[in-house]
């Protein structure tokens, strides 16, 4: 790996922990229902520097952020992961299958749909154990998932937009 | 760079997305059992139990007086009451949940039957 990829993806993982400590300090309406902006940061990597940055920034995120929250290891963090871990893969496998076919917007649909999935699969294996339960909670999340992927593609778009007219893609 | 601007695709998935989540509320009301039992309890106390499938239409007296409930279709509703503002006539036909009637003390719940209250095996 180039020193240049290293400090790349020192500045997107700082970026990402950021979004991710200041999302944090919103309240939520429910607790598990959180934005996901740091996933704003896994899409812009993904288009710009490809899947192998994206999957890393992701993992430091999740790790680093987990270990500043005070919930490595806990239920959250593994709730955390999996749910990071599936989401960029999806990503990250739409992208190397069908180059060009999505745009941020779709990417992040297709993360966040993917990130609610695995998240309720580990949430029933490891916790719950009552299908009925994860049921219930199904159609939320799959409505949360479709309004924040929106709203973080569109955010990814409008900055990758910014970046490409600024020029200050390193 | 065009690519990375937002494309048919995108718009196609969004869609999908949204008619997804729309689609699954339904879903899971319809794949999750129903309550088969309706329950009327006065003044803190249990008193009938009635499958919801069967239509009747029972009588009962709560702290402040009679209190009609009806079964019908798979459907409950109170009929008459005797309390001043009659919310619980108000609500209607439910086909979950509850009916409260604070006045009279008397609450008609829809739920599963409880297996617990049977015997815990049988012996021959």
């Amino acid at each position: 790996m180039q020193s240049a990829d290293r400090y790349r993806i020192a500045i997107l993982a700082s970026y990402a922990l950021a979004l991710h400590g200041f999302e944090a300090l919103i309240p939520a309406p429910i607790p598990w229902l959180r934005l996901g902006l740091s996933n704003i940061i896994t899409v812009i990597t993904l288009f710009f520097y490809g899947p192998r940055q994206a999957l890393t920034v992701t993992m430091i995120r999740i790790v680093l952020g987990s270990l500043l929250m005070g919930t490595f290891l806990g239920p959250a963090f593994f709730l955390s992961l999996s749910g990071g871990l599936a989401g960029t893969l999806s990503m990250c496998i739409v992208m190397t299958l069908f180059p060009g076919l999505f745009g941020p917007l779709g990417i992040s649909l297709i993360g966040a749909f993917f990130h609610n999935i695995a998240q309720l699969f580990t949430a029933y294996a490891l916790f719950v154990r009552k299908i009925e339960a994860i049921l219930v909670v199904l159609p939320f999340l799959a409505a949360a998932g479709t309004v924040t992927g929106a709203f973080n593609g569109i955010a990814a778009n409008y900055l990758i937009q910014e970046i490409i007219k600024t020029g200050n893609r390193r | 760079m065009s690519f990375l601007k937002t494309t048919l695709a995108d718009k196609v998935l969004l869609l999908i997305c949204i008619f997804l989540s729309y689609y699954s509320f339904a879903y899971v009301k319809e794949a999750l059992p129903k309550g088969t039992e309706v329950r009327i309890e006065v003044d803190g106390r249990l008193k009938y139990a009635f499958p919801l499938n069967k239509d009747r239409t029972v009588e009962l007296s709560g702290v402040i007086g009679r209190t009609t409930v009806e079964i019908k279709g798979g459907k409950v509703r109170i009929k008459e009451a005797p309390c001043p503002n009659k919310v619980c006539i108000h609500q209607g036909w439910i086909e979950s949940g509850a009916i409260i009637c604070l006045p009279n003390k008397v609450i008609v719940t829809i739920s599963r039957p409880d297996n617990s209250k049977g015997p815990d095996a049988i012996s021959g």
